[in-house]
Formats: structure tokens, C-alpha cells, sequence
């Protein structure tokens, strides 16, 4: 028997006297795929020359608040990566997964970098689509998600009804009229963002789809700038995606220290450079000054000046009842 | 999307080609219209043909055909063939697509691929909406109801024995044949919030309804769970099989000497895959072979344990993967009471019964009352072996217990064994959880289902200081030995047919008494049992 609990000892002393092997889940919104893809290759070298220890990151992808959703009903993903903070409120909220004062964990409120929402037309732009006024003439067919799901609509509704406010005198009435327009024109709604580029993209349907910056640039690059031209309007809105570590899951799978690494590395120098280099607007002014040409000059608002804030504007346009739902009827 | 691209494809070139034979014939017209022009301009009025008729004469005079007509009659002919053209180059106009004509097509192609792209969305969303629709399923392991994440399961289960039981050569003995409703427990088990399991099984089967299992677990790991409730305490080998799988209508004479459930709370796990098993409880304490009641409120608790190796249930070794031993261990300090005793199944007091549950042993002095009162400790080496349609069980059981009688005390230590065997006479594997047939019951089709034969040795000795202070050795056996044989027949996952015979002889007792032990004592037990169960 003796022999025998030695023998146990030693396979225990010998299991977990080499290098680790951990793993990871990035719960993330729909179009950061390239990003992530890369930057969790740059995060395991450098983690692994750091530590010595391998790190596997998984990654899932989905509308914005569908992902948060699925957190919420127990997707244990060690670090959400979502569209808009209103997104992960939820999930501090109501799964009580991280703490309330969460966006104050990392610099600029835990957004290590931003985008915004721009036009993708067709090659040549046939429909002369330049600013959010030609997005809402009778016969122009609009691209985009759904505000319900997806973190990038949102951003979308929020950029063409900040452009008819400031259109209209900040008239509430004029711009909700501006915006039915718009989604009269909307033919299908998709879950999340990379659906809605699948849809304009692949099954070639619209004139325009209203995306992220970093989405538009990438449907270029995988479906050949030959086929579709980039519109910025005269005005759009300050999309801050954050990052932020879910602490309940992270204790359970201990994986805190890790996962708290893996988001401060996104502001180090490559983890901004990789951003940048998948078109999302770099937080760091000399990785942003490098790629300036990535990205066109546009007037921004923010959801803060705009319309008070994520919970506001959630409750005003989104929640049951809110305006979208008053002013889409498929 | 190709069909669509293929048709507009071949409508434009249909489109190119009319446009080609318009162009020729209009050329050809033209061209005949100049040639012949002044032939027919002395016929112009009387004939009233216009210009396109001009174009048509011209254009067959060109090739020379109404040479030999009349001028009348060629002149109809070509009018007539005029009219064909007219009509002819109408519809070719009419095939070619005008600009708000393409427009229309873009329109419509546009339509399609939005429904297109809609279904796709909509199948999406389907198959997502699916995986969030809660499950129900029915079959041999019951009514399953769970959340589409399985966090949430519901499970209703049940377990029906319907008993027959006939002794023979027990004439002194009255009234214990006939057929009997053993067990009838529905169970209710489930899992809330993915962690969190619980059970809850109520018995219909005795003279009065009893909660057998009520209880919650909390699973951390497989190998970290707590479980507090109503429950099996973690002792008897056999007794910690599922009633359902036990090879004989009852359990040996071994089980007279481990609790049956208890109320308590118990840390336990199955570590890597079940190689090792623990548990590690503590109770309010019972008597031997009892089921606590649902409340128990002493100074005193039960503490109990128990570990359970298969050391090669992950090696290639198939011989021994199914190859276990282990031992198990309970204690406690009992102050002067008389429930800490042994069940009084069989009897009016305390003590233990035979495979036919018949009393042949009581805590019954001539005069005074038996009380558990000190230390009561038992200790249970098990094991098991299941080998293809071989299966072996064996355990031994130890019940050391202080009593009092007034002044007198004692500490009686009774001991049990036994050893069974089973062969599945059709070959499917035995295994601790029972036997399922590779070709159910279906006479049809020519399927039987399995058929095992078990057979047991048992043994169960009281300690010689029980007699006489605290036993009447008149009445009650010191000893009982017992060897049983069966029939197993399983026709299904769900039903089973039982049939044994068991045999089981006493030492000391026999003598005078009109009630247990001294009925059952006087001769030697031969019962016959039956069984149906229904077990889902």
C-alpha cells in the first residue's frame, strides 16, 4: 500500500511539475474574428516567453448582445470582448459576473480601441450615395443588423439618428420620421454585424450596408476592392467596443492573473498595432499617427453627448417598446 | 443563383440574335425597297399599301419568287407575307427588354435573392431557437424533461416489485405466504442550475408511505460533490445497490448489519473516473438495517465512511477493469435508546430477519429492556468482480455494539458475510448496475431477453454475550446460515421476472413462543420468492 501512494505522489509531482497549458474563452461581438485570430497567436508568444507557459484562446462570435446574453445563461467565457458597454452591464447586472465599476479596471474606459459606422456601397456607387440622407431616398435598399442583437446596428441607428438630430435641430420628432425612413428601406435584418456583410457582401443584395469601419475595410479585403467602395458620412458616432475579464468565471477556471493579461495587452504597442492593422482605430496616438491613412476624417458624437449615456439610450431606443420598436415593422 | 444567372445569360443572347435578324431583314428590306422601288410606284395608289408594304415587296422581289405571278395575285401574296413580317418584327420588339423593363428585372432579382437571404435568416434562427426549446424524452430510463443547456433536468422514475413468497415446513409459522407490494416508489430526481441534483423517492409498498431518498447535491466536480438529505449511508456494498439490481429478492444476511437510509450531510466524489470513490458523512445515526425516520433529535451523531477502489477500471486489463474492493466504516456514541438497535422488520423488537424477513433474532431478555447504549461501530471490507456475463460480490460486516439492560452491560460485536455469483446464461455482461439484454423480449421475433442464474452463501453470527441478558437463547437463533438460488430474467431494461429459493438454517432458538424469533427458529427457512419488477 505504501508503495502504491508513493507511486500516486510521484505521478502527481511529475503531472504538475512541467509547464502549464491554459485555456481561454473570448466572448466576443461578430466582426472581431480577424482580430482576435491574430492578436491571441501575438498574445501566446508573448505569454509563453513571458512565463513559459502555452495559452490556448478560444474564441466565440456573435451579435453583441446576444453573446452577453449567453454569458448571462452561463457561456463561461473568461473575458467578454463586446460591441458596446451596455452589453457587458448586463452581464455585471444581472449574472452579477464582474463587478458594477468594471469599465474603470483598464485605461480609457477599458476600450483599448475604437471604430465607427461608415457606408459600403457597391463599386462605382451607383445609387450616389454619400452621406446618411442618400441612405434614406425611396429606392435605396439598406444593409444592416438588427438593433435587438446586434452591438454594431445600434451604433448604426445611433450614428443616423445623431446625424437627423443635428439635420433637424435637435427636433426628436424629425429625427424618429428620419430614421422610420431608413428602416423602411431595410429589406432583411440579420443577427449581427458579419451576417448583414454576408448578406450585402456574398448575396449581394442592397445598394448600401451600414458597418463598422474595421468590417467595411475588411469586406475590401476579402471580396476584392473592385467590387464595393467605402462612403464615410459627414457624420458618425464614437463606437467604443470594450474589453473586460468576467471575475466569477475567471475564479473558477483560474484563470484571473491570465486573463487580466490578455486585455492589458491589447494597449501594449502590438496588441494597438494589430488593431490598427485590422482597422480599428488605435487608442495609441503614435500607432494611430502609423495608420492614420486607414482611416477617413469624420465628424464623431458620442452616445454620451448625444443621448446621455449606453442605459439611457438603450431604454429610449431598443428595449421593448422603445423607438425601433415603434418605428420597424418588417 | 446560377439557374438565375444562366437564364438571363440565355435571354440576352436571344435578345443579341433577334436583334441581328431585325437589323438584316430591315437591311435587306431596305436595300430591295430601293431596287423596286419605281416597279411599284404605279400600283401605289391603287393598292393603298404603305411603306412597310413596300419593305415587304421589295424585300421578296429582291429574291426574284413572284417572277411568275400576276401582278394582283402577287401583290396579295406579298401582302400577305408582308403582314407575317409585321407581326413578326412586332414580337421581336416585344422581346427586347427596355430599359425600365431591365429595371424591373434587376427588381425582381433583387426580390428573389431578399427572400432568398430571409429563409436563410429565418432557418437560422430556427435552428437557433431550437437549441433554446426545452427537451422531452421518453423511453426505458423514463420521462426526461430538460432545459435546452441541460442546466435543468427532470427526471420521473419508478421502481414497482410485486413479491410472492411461499414457505414450506413451517407449520408453527402463520400467515407469512402470499404476494405482497414490496416496493412501489416513484422517484423524482433532476438537476437545477447545472450543479445542483436532488432526488426524492417516497415508498408506497409497506403498510404506511415512507420517504425513502429526499435529498440535494451539490456538484462541484465529479470528485467534490456534498449530498445532505435522506440517503443511503455510505456502509453495505449490497445495500448500496440500486434495489433494482440486486441479484436475490432481498438482500443478504449481511445487510442486517449496515443502516439502510439516514439523515445527514456527506462530502464525496468519484475521483479520476471512479477509480477511487469516497464518501465521508455525518448522520443522526440507526440502528442496524434501519430506515431513520425523518427527524431524530439526540447529542449524538453517526459518523461514516467509506472507500472504493478500481484500480483497473482504466487499464486495457478488460479482465479486471470491472474489479473492485474497498471498506467502509461507521460510528457513533448511543445514549441509552432503543431505535440505535437493529430494525424491528420481521418482529416486535429489535433484531435481525432471514432472506424470507422473518425475526429469528431479538433483543428479547426473559425480563427488562435492551438499549444501545455506548459505542457503536461496524466495519464492512467489500468487494466485487464482473467479468462478462460473471458477476461476484462479497462482503463482510462487522456491528460492534455496547447495550445495556439496567445495571448490565455489554459489548456485542455480530459479524455477517456472504458471497454470490451470478452466470447470464445469454451472455450479456453482468455488471453492479444490473443486466440489460442485447435482444429484448419480442417472441415475434424469436428474442427472449437474458436469463441469469445467481446463487448465495450467507452467514450472520451473534455474539455469544447477547445470550442470555440480553437474548433469550430460547427464542432467539445465535446463528443463522443461509445458501439461496435463482432464476433472473430479464426481458427488458424495464421488466424483470425474479425466482429463488432460499434455505437458511439457525443455531440455538427453536424453542417455545408464539411469536418471532421462537416461531421462526424452531425449523429451518425454505421459502420460495417470485418477483415482477417494473422499473423505469
Amino acid at each position: 500500500m505504501k508503495a502504491f501512494l508513493n507511486f500516486l505522489l510521484a505521478t502527481v509531482v511529475v503531472a504538475s511539475a512541467g509547464a502549464k497549458e491554459i485555456k481561454l474563452l473570448n466572448v466576443s461581438y461578430d466582426p472581431t474574428r480577424e482580430l482576435y485570430t491574430e492578436y491571441n497567436a501575438a498574445f501566446a508568444k508573448y505569454w509563453q516567453a513571458k512565463t513559459g507557459d502555452s495559452v490556448n484562446v478560444s474564441q466565440s462570435h456573435g451579435g453583441s448582445g446576444k453573446q452577453a446574453q449567453s454569458v448571462i445563461n452561463g457561456l463561461e467565457g473568461d473575458v467578454v470582448t463586446l460591441a458596446l458597454a451596455y452589453d457587458i452591464d448586463a452581464i455585471a447586472t444581472q449574472a452579477k459576473l464582474l463587478p458594477a465599476d468594471w469599465q474603470k479596471r483598464l485605461p480609457n474606459n477599458s476600450t483599448p480601441y475604437t471604430s465607427t459606422i461608415v457606408f459600403l456601397v457597391r463599386k462605382g456607387n451607383p445609387k450616389g450615395i454619400k452621406d446618411w440622407d442618400d441612405v434614406v431616398k425611396k429606392g435605396v435598399s439598406v444593409i444592416t443588423s438588427n438593433p435587438k442583437t446586434s452591438g454594431g446596428a445600434r451604433w448604426a441607428y445611433l450614428a443616423a439618428y445623431a446625424y437627423a438630430l443635428e439635420k433637424n435641430n435637435h427636433d426628436d420628432a424629425k429625427a424618429k420620421e428620419f430614421i422610420k425612413l431608413l428602416y423602411k428601406n431595410v429589406p432583411v435584418l440579420d443577427t449581427g454585424a458579419r451576417g448583414s456583410t454576408v448578406t450585402f457582401a456574398q448575396r449581394q443584395i442592397g445598394d448600401v450596408l451600414l458597418t463598422w469601419e474595421n468590417e467595411a475595410h475588411l469586406a475590401l479585403k476579402e471580396f476584392g476592392a473592385d467590387k464595393f467602395d467605402i462612403v464615410t458620412p459627414s457624420l458618425s458616432i464614437l463606437a467604443e467596443p470594450p474589453v473586460a475579464v468576467v471575475d466569477k468565471n475567471t475564479k473558477r477556471h483560474k484563470t484571473a492573473e491570465i486573463a487580466n493579461e490578455y486585455l492589458k495587452y491589447l494597449y501594449s504597442d502590438e496588441g494597438q498595432e494589430i488593431a490598427a492593422k485590422n482597422f480599428y482605430r488605435p487608442r495609441n496616438e503614435a500607432v494611430a499617427a502609423k495608420y492614420a491613412a486607414n482611416f477617413n476624417a469624420v465628424k464623431l458624437v458620442t452616445v454620451d453627448q448625444e443621448f446621455g449615456g449606453w442605459a439611457k439610450a438603450q431604454k429610449t431606443h431598443f428595449a421593448d417598446g422603445g423607438t425601433f420598436d415603434l418605428i420597424f415593422h418588417p | 443563383m446560377s439557374q438565375l444567372k444562366a437564364a438571363k445569360a440565355k435571354c440576352k443572347t436571344v435578345s443579341v440574335m433577334k436583334t441581328k435578324q431585325i437589323k438584316q431583314l430591315v437591311l435587306t428590306a431596305v436595300t430591295g425597297a430601293q431596287l423596286t422601288l419605281s416597279a411599284l410606284a404605279a400600283d401605289d395608289a391603287a393598292t393603298g399599301t404603305n411603306g412597310a408594304a413596300q419593305v415587304e415587296v421589295s424585300a421578296f422581289a429582291a429574291d426574284g419568287s413572284g417572277g411568275n405571278l400576276s401582278d394582283a395575285a402577287e401583290i396579295k401574296l406579298l401582302k400577305q407575307q408582308l403582314q407575317v413580317l409585321i407581326e413578326k418584327v412586332n414580337a421581336l420588339e416585344q422581346q427586347r427588354a427596355t430599359p425600365q423593363q431591365s429595371a424591373t428585372i434587376q427588381d425582381l432579382d433583387q426580390r428573389i435573392k431578399i427572400l432568398a437571404r430571409q429563409r436563410e435568416l429565418d432557418q437560422e434562427s430556427a435552428a437557433a431557437l431550437a437549441k433554446t426549446q426545452p427537451k422531452l424524452s421518453v423511453g426505458s430510463g423514463g420521462l426526461t424533461a430538460s432545459s435546452a443547456d441541460t442546466n435543468f433536468v427532470f427526471s420521473l422514475k419508478g421502481v414497482m416489485q410485486v413479491d410472492s413468497r411461499t414457505f414450506f415446513g413451517d407449520t408453527a409459522v402463520r400467515s407469512n405466504d402470499g404476494f405482497l407490494l414490496r416496493r412501489a416508489r416513484p422517484i423524482f430526481q433532476g438537476t437545477l442550475y447545472r450543479d445542483f441534483d436532488f432526488r426524492f423517492t417516497p415508498d408506497f409498498g409497506g403498510s404506511s408511505v415512507q420517504i425513502y431518498d429526499a435529498y440535494g447535491n451539490y456538484r462541484y466536480e465529479s470528485w467534490l460533490q456534498l449530498r445532505a438529505g435522506k440517503f443511503k449511508t455510505p456502509e453495505g456494498l449490497e445495500q448500496l445497490q440500486e434495489d433494482i439490481n440486486t441479484s436475490f429478492n432481498e438482500r443478504s444476511l449481511v445487510t442486517d448489519l449496515v443502516p439502510n437510509r439516514d439523515v445527514g450531510l456527506q462530502l464525496w466524489g468519484l475521483i479520476n473516473d471512479g477509480v477511487l470513490t469516497y464518501a465521508a458523512g455525518v448522520f443522526n445515526g440507526v440502528g442496524d438495517a434501519r430506515n431513520s425516520s425523518n427527524s431524530s433529535f439526540e447529542n449524538n451523531v453517526e459518523f461514516a465512511g467509506r472507500l472504493f477502489v478500481q484500480p483497473f477500471k482504466k487499464s486495457d486489463i478488460a479482465a479486471l477493469q470491472n474489479f473492485g474492493f474497498g471498506v467502509a466504516g461507521t460510528t457513533e456514541h448511543d445514549a441509552g435508546t432503543a431505535s440505535a438497535l437493529p430494525s424491528t422488520t420481521g418482529g416486535v423488537l429489535p433484531g435481525y430477519t432471514t432472506d424470507g424477513q422473518q425475526q429469528f433474532f431479538a433483543y428479547n431478555p426473559t425480563a427488562g429492556v435492551v438499549l444501545a447504549n455506548g459505542q457503536h461501530w461496524r466495519l464492512s471490507p467489500q468487494s466485487y468482480y464482473y467479468y462478462g456475463p460473471f458477476s461476484l460480490l462479497s462482503e463482510y460486516a462487522i456491528s460492534d455494539q455496547a447495550v445495556s439492560k439496567g445495571a448490565a452491560k455489554a459489548d456485542l460485536q455480530n459479524t455477517a458475510w456472504q458471497i454470490s455469483g451470478g452466470w447470464v446464461l445469454t451472455g450479456e455482461n453482468a455488471s453492479f448496475n444490473g443486466v440489460t439484454p442485447l435482444h429484448p423480449f419480442n417472441p415475434r421475433g424469436g428474442q427472449w431477453g437474458a436469463f441469469q442464474i445467481v446463487a448465495r452463501y450467507a452467514e450472520l453470527n451473534i455474539d455469544d454475550d447477547a445470550f442470555p441478558v440480553f437474548s433469550n437463547p430460547d427464542t432467539s437463533a445465535s446463528a443463522a446460515k443461509a445458501w439461496s438460488a435463482g432464476l433472473n430474467w430479464y426481458l427488458n431494461r424495464n421488466i424483470r421476472f425474479n425466482t429463488s429459493y432460499s434455505h437458511t438454517t439457525f443455531t440455538g432458538g427453536g424453542g417455545a413462543g408464539a411469536a418471532a424469533p421462537a416461531t421462526v427458529t424452531r425449523q429451518s427457512e425454505h421459502v420460495l420468492f417470485t418477483r415482477i419488477q417494473l422499473a423505469f
